[in-house]
């Protein structure tokens, strides 16, 4: 086991590398430099002696491996990913701010879409190609369906009409009020979960159909054994390996493609932070978002394939 | 065509693919018949588009701004007076095109990385895992705002985008699929007299690799077109006067949410209908082509 | 197979709903909500203001300011950032600002709705007491107030008064700072402190933007050399002698500021003096979204809305009837740039017979529904002594803006395009306001024979193309006019970033220079309406008409009209002078 876990390690240092580097450069290649987004919120002209000036305290007259050099060593060997373009902070400060948000957040979206796609999907596999299955997986299919911008658009603007209230838009941290910190997150966590549920409840249906029609299934029910503990005691568990994976694979989606939704609820987490970054074309925030963000995704994997591994023997062999 | 041995308990499968499939899609799978009825309705809609409109999807006429669906207009005009039927029905051209291409895009790369990845082997595979794995961690939107700002907003560079980053995510299905075939024994009877590889992926492989690349295939359509909206609604999707469905919805549909619903309910109808459509009928066909895919990550 | 029994099915069941339940439980709101719809809206409209009310200490404001959508720039005035004041104009003061006693509420003239124009006679001193301009050198002396305190940070400074010093110190820390504009501070010789409290200003020639370029606009925040020293990058560090301090600063949703009990200002109301600030805090709130924030003022989580578009207006008023509204015109215009160094717009037929075939008023109507005016650039309205409106203009300038698709055909056969042309035009993704004005304005050039082919670019890549001038013939952009000197030098100088029609003329740019160096504000008013005409004849661009906007307040929000600005992009101020009725803001349910 311990084999197992160092040799999946080691195999994220090359990713990590590769995809650092690629960002790093192609983020810098997009035209539109941060100068000129500087230089055009002043009021006057832009003259090349203020040009000069502006790319010399930016740092960004070096040419890009010796920038790249200087960025990586910073970050292995100190732990510090420079500082914002913009803001003159440590970015790492910010994304720090960031992190808990997004981790509430996806969290709570995780645990949404688990508590409405494994009901459901048992149901459905249970009650295959009845009416009831038809039901319950179009309501799950049709969440999906709807673009998540206008279900969180429509979920923020019609409660405001009709019974005049909306979800908060201040983040408040669950550590200083966990009520307030809920009243702004529950809603939007909901929204995210729901529209990601479908997949899960696709993978738990076919995965409940597969293991049900096992022999061992048909064994227990021969032998009279109560039905619940057939389901749970065997169906579902066996049923449920892959169904983690997936779990691990809806990640990456969290993190960054919860934008949308982020923007709609005012929640300040780093898929906003990565959008604004991007747009103002502040390199060194882009690049330690997303190089956070890989860790995080990778990290998730890892424990992920353990669990899986831990549940599956078979797996481990490999 | 060898057809594998099905797992136990399993439907029986389809004796040939052509005949029989669609009788047995309307007869056991009658939500995924519904489905592809729905989804040759909005192709057809597509396709002919430019015959059936009844006005231009950009005739301004700033004085009909925000008319409710009339006998003139079936859908209602916009803010800029023009008529939402014809922009919906345009809108489902490019849907077309978007998802299909997109989906095709998609397909054949997954296709062929899956199946170089899960056939050789070894360090090829390895190499090539690598590769997806370090793709996977992309945060998708990087990749795709630096694709638009080099080259500018607009459709080839959004085909080619979710096309690249769906056809790699999917990669990894097909790779099991052909990993799974590998194992049988007819493939390692052929290699052992000697088959050369290019035969064996052909006759062999490819084959019983089809029905999950297929399945793939419908649903890949019905994300392709989720994803443009979602990059309608961040400024990144194809820019006006395009009427794709998911510029409509962020435009106009909510700006004038509440002084014409029918801005947002049309296009978001043909949106929800056509994603729900592809998910159901690739259901079906999943469930119809290959019982094995259940098991399949 | 044989169904499953009921308990499984109840088992289930319950747990899906326990799940639900919760999450809806958790998300139900603070206050009952009412039986019907249409009672849930505040019942009755506001109570009429009578004589002015006393007001009242405490509560708090939830502001969207204008600009809403975006998150603080930089802390530090040495970034030379323009959101400066508008983040935290509530914290640093300048040495003037605009005088609401002279605003429209109060019976004066200025609305203190333009982004950068404070009229010089509406100006009052802030930190500076009294100040006099002074002849030969030319000389600007600026007497402080005395008492006025840096309020205690723990780890920045510990409290203490303002001096000379510390003006001269931030005038040199942005002279010195490497993001400065160049050249702004070019007419400065230099700038000492005579004693404690009298700071003087030399200068090499008269400007007439002296007292906007370090005294009300963007760039004159008094920041003390402590903060610097502690690092004025980071919030945690704002430290100025404002009203309020920075109490807390959350990226991409809020920024927070706690009243400054030893605040040195006054506000009278109803003929008595009271100390300002009112409210405990004020939050100005940061929502990307529309729909989201107009939903935040309808459910009274935002007090007051700076920017609200025209079209939610009536929704607004339905739904939420207690609202008040105040309407202004933007201070950006949408206007398309025609690069006159490139064919067919270096033939100035050409460029008036565009601006012929556009139906303005059917803009007006149908697409702002009313809410815009024709005429707003490059001056506009609410510059009042430097504008003319269209029925004071010459006959050459009416021309171009009277809707004549047969005078225009003719105008470009007789430059040589009987049959047209087409052209280039970008647009940033931006705003999706864009995209359907353009559409519009393309329909119109094509009934004469003209394509316009529109190029939509992402915002950055499109504000490049202007910057390193490779943008197209046609250059659509939403441009802030500023205030009436400022409107024409930015755009329509040899040279300048701000210019996207390429214009150069010489003579104009001497024009500019002497407007510069006049002193008279009267002189200067009628050299500004003249280059005014001058330019608009010439049309180096179709300018498209500027709609109006609206700022919406809650009716416990008092001594209040919606005024936006008394400084460049700065509320500061007016926010520091409204008092939130708290007994009213209860009673209706908020």
């Amino acid at each position: 086991m311990r084999t197992y876990i160092l040799r999946r390690l080691l195999a994220l240092v090359p990713t990590l590398f590769i995809a650092s580097v690629i960002v790093f450069v192609t983020v810098r290649l997009i035209p539109g430099d941060v100068i000129d987004l500087m230089l055009s919120q002043n009021d006057l002209t832009a003259s090349s002696r203020t040009r000069e000036q502006l790319i010399a305290a930016l740092g960004l007259d070096k040419p890009m491996w010796e920038q790249y050099l200087h960025w990586i060593s910073r970050i292995v060997f100190h732990g510090d990913m420079g500082t914002s373009l913009w803001r003159g902070t440590p970015v790492t400060q910010q994304l720090l701010e960031r992190v808990p948000v997004t981790f509430e957040l996806g969290a709570i979206a995780l645990l949404v879409g688990l508590a409405i796609a494994l009901p459901i999907g048992v149901y459905s596999a249970i009650r295959q190609d009845t009416t009831g299955d038809y039901v319950a997986r179009s309501f799950s299919i049709v969440l999906l369906a709807i673009p998540s911008f206008w279900l969180g658009t429509m979920v923020m603007v019609f409660p405001s009409i009709w019974w005049g209230w909306s979800p908060s838009v201040e983040y408040v941290p669950f550590t200083e009020s966990p009520a307030k910190n809920l009243h702004q997150l529950i809603v939007p966590g909901v929204v995210l979960g729901a529209a990601l549920s479908a997949i899960t409840m696709r993978m738990t249906r076919t995965m409940m159909l597969e293991v049900l029609r096992q022999d061992y299934i048909r064994t227990a029910w021969a032998k009279g054994l109560n039905e619940r503990l057939v389901i749970v005691r065997h169906a579902l568990r066996n049923a449920l390996i892959p169904v983690i994976t997936l779990v691990g694979l809806q990640v990456p989606l969290l993190i960054g493609g919860a934008v949308i939704i982020e923007q709609i609820f005012v929640i300040p987490g780093m898929g906003l932070l990565m959008l604004e970054a991007v747009q103002q074309r502040d390199y060194p925030v882009v690049t330690g978002v997303f190089l956070m963000v890989g860790v995080v995704v990778l990290m998730v994997n890892l424990v992920v394939d353990l669990t899986y591994g831990l549940l599956d023997p078979k797996v481990r062999m490999r | 065509m060898a057809v594998a041995d099905p797992p136990i308990g399993a439907v029986a499968a389809p004796a040939r693919r052509p005949r029989g499939f669609w009788s047995r899609l309307f007869r056991d799978k009658p939500l995924g018949a519904f489905g592809a009825v729905v989804l040759l309705f909005f192709l057809a809609c597509g396709v002919l588009a430019d015959v059936i409109a009844p006005y231009g999807f950009n005739d301004i006429s700033p004085l009909d701004r925000i008319q409710p669906p009339s006998l003139e207009h079936w859908f209602g005009t916009d803010n800029l007076g023009r008529d939402v039927l014809s922009r919906c029905l345009y809108g489902a051209q490019l849907s077309v095109i978007i998802g299909l291409s997109a989906a095709f895009l998609a397909t054949l790369i997954s296709t062929l990385i899956g199946i170089v990845s899960g056939y050789f082997g070894g360090r090829i595979d390895l190499l090539v895992q690598r590769f997806v794995d370090a793709w996977m961690i992309f945060p998708e939107l990087v990749v795709l705002i630096v694709v638009v700002s080099v080259l500018g907003p607009g459709m080839p560079q959004i085909i080619g985008i979710l096309g690249l980053g769906l056809g790699i995510a999917g990669s990894r299905i097909v790779r099991s699929a052909v990993i799974s075939v590998r194992e049988h024994m007819y493939v390692h009877a052929a290699q052992s007299i000697g088959a050369p590889s290019p035969r064996i992926l052909w006759r062999h492989v490819f084959p019983n690799v089809l029905p999950p690349i297929i399945v793939l295939l419908t649903t890949r359509v019905g994300t392709a077109i989720l994803a443009e909206s979602g990059l309608s609604f961040l400024g990144l999707g194809v820019p006006p006067p395009a009427p794709t469905w998911g510029s409509m919805l962020t435009g106009s549909g909510r700006t004038y949410m509440f002084d014409g619903p029918w801005l947002a309910l049309a296009p978001g109808l043909c949106l929800t209908v056509v994603v729900y459509s592809t998910n159901v009928f690739g259901d079906a066909l999943r469930d119809l082509l290959d019982p094995r895919m259940r098991g399949s990550r | 197979m044989k169904k499953p029994t009921t308990p499984l099915r109840r088992a289930i069941a319950l747990a899906t709903l326990m799940t639900l339940a919760g999450a809806a439980a958790a998300q139900a709101p603070a206050k009952a909500p009412a039986a019907a719809p249409a009672s849930a809206k505040p019942a009755a409209a506001a109570p009429a203001a009578g004589p002015a009310e006393k007001p009242q200490y405490g509560g708090s404001l939830s502001i969207g300011a204008n600009f809403y959508t975006l998150s603080a720039l930089s802390f530090d005035a040495a970034d030379w950032t323009w959101k400066f004041n508008n983040d935290v104009g509530l914290v640093y003061e300048h040495l003037f600002v605009g005088d609401l006693d002279k605003s429209v509420r109060k019976g004066g003239k200025y609305a203190f709705r333009s982004d950068a124009f404070i009229a010089y006679d509406s100006l009052r001193g802030e930190l500076a007491e009294k100040w006099r301009l002074l002849e030969n050198p030319w000389r600007a002396e600026i007497t402080l107030r005395k008492g006025v305190m840096f309020p205690a940070r723990p780890g920045v400074m510990a409290a203490r008064e303002l001096t000379a010093e510390d003006v001269v110190y931030t005038y040199e820390r942005l002279a010195k700072s490497p993001r400065k504009i160049a050249g702004y501070y070019d007419y400065v010789d230099k700038v000492e402190a005579k004693d404690k409290y009298t700071v003087l200003f030399t200068f090499k020639n008269y400007n007439a933007e002296w007292d906007y370029r370090f005294g009300w606009g963007y760039y004159g925040g008094i920041q003390p050399k402590e903060v610097v020293a502690a690092g004025a990058a980071d919030w945690k560090h704002a430290n100025g002698t404002g009203p309020y301090t920075l109490e807390n600063y959350v990226q991409g949703s809020s920024i927070t500021f706690r009243k400054n009990p030893n605040y040195w200002d006054s506000e009278k109301i109803g003929g008595q003096s009271y100390k300002i600030p009112f409210a405990d805090t004020i939050t100005y709130r940061t929502v990307k979204d529309e729909s989201t924030m107009l939903t935040a003022l309808r459910t009274g989580k935002i007090d007051i809305l700076e920017t609200v578009r025209w079209s939610a207006v009536p929704e607004l008023k339905k739904n939420a009837p207690a609202l008040q509204f105040s309407r202004a015109l933007s201070t950006l215009n949408p206007i398309v740039f025609l690069r006159v160094d490139t064919k067919p717009f270096d033939d100035i037929r050409v460029r008036r017979a565009l601006n012929m075939a556009i139906n303005r008023a059917e803009i007006v109507k149908a697409y702002w529904g009313g809410n815009a005016e024709v005429l707003a650039y490059p001056m506009t309205p609410d510059w009042p002594g430097y504008y003319e409106p269209l029925s004071a203009m010459p006959d050459s300038v009416k021309e171009t803006f009277t809707y004549d698709p047969v005078k225009a055909k003719k105008l470009l056969a007789e430059a040589g395009f009987p049959n047209g042309f087409s052209f280039k035009t970008q647009v940033s993704t931006a705003s999706s306001n864009d995209a359907d004005l353009l559409a519009m304005v393309a329909a119109y050039l094509a009934k004469v024979g003209v394509k316009m082919e529109i190029q939509t670019m992402e915002y950055t890549a499109y504000l490049s193309a202007m910057g390193t001038k490779t943008h197209a013939p046609g250059y659509m952009l939403w441009l802030g006019g500023s205030n009436p000197t400022v409107s024409l030098r930015k755009s329509f100088v040899t040279g300048q970033y701000w210019n996207p029609s390429m214009y150069k003329d010489p003579e104009f740019d001497k024009k500019i220079a002497e407007m510069y160096a006049e002193p008279d504000e009267r002189v200067r008013q009628v050299k500004v309406k003249l280059m005014t005409r001058e330019i608009l004849e010439k049309a180096p661009f179709i300018a498209l008409p500027t709609p109006y906007g609206y700022a919406a307040w809650w009716p416990w929000v008092k001594n209040y009209g919606g005024e936006t600005r008394v400084g460049a992009e700065r509320p500061g101020p007016i926010h520091a002078r409204v008092w939130v009725d708290q007994e009213m803001k209860k009673k209706m349910g908020f």
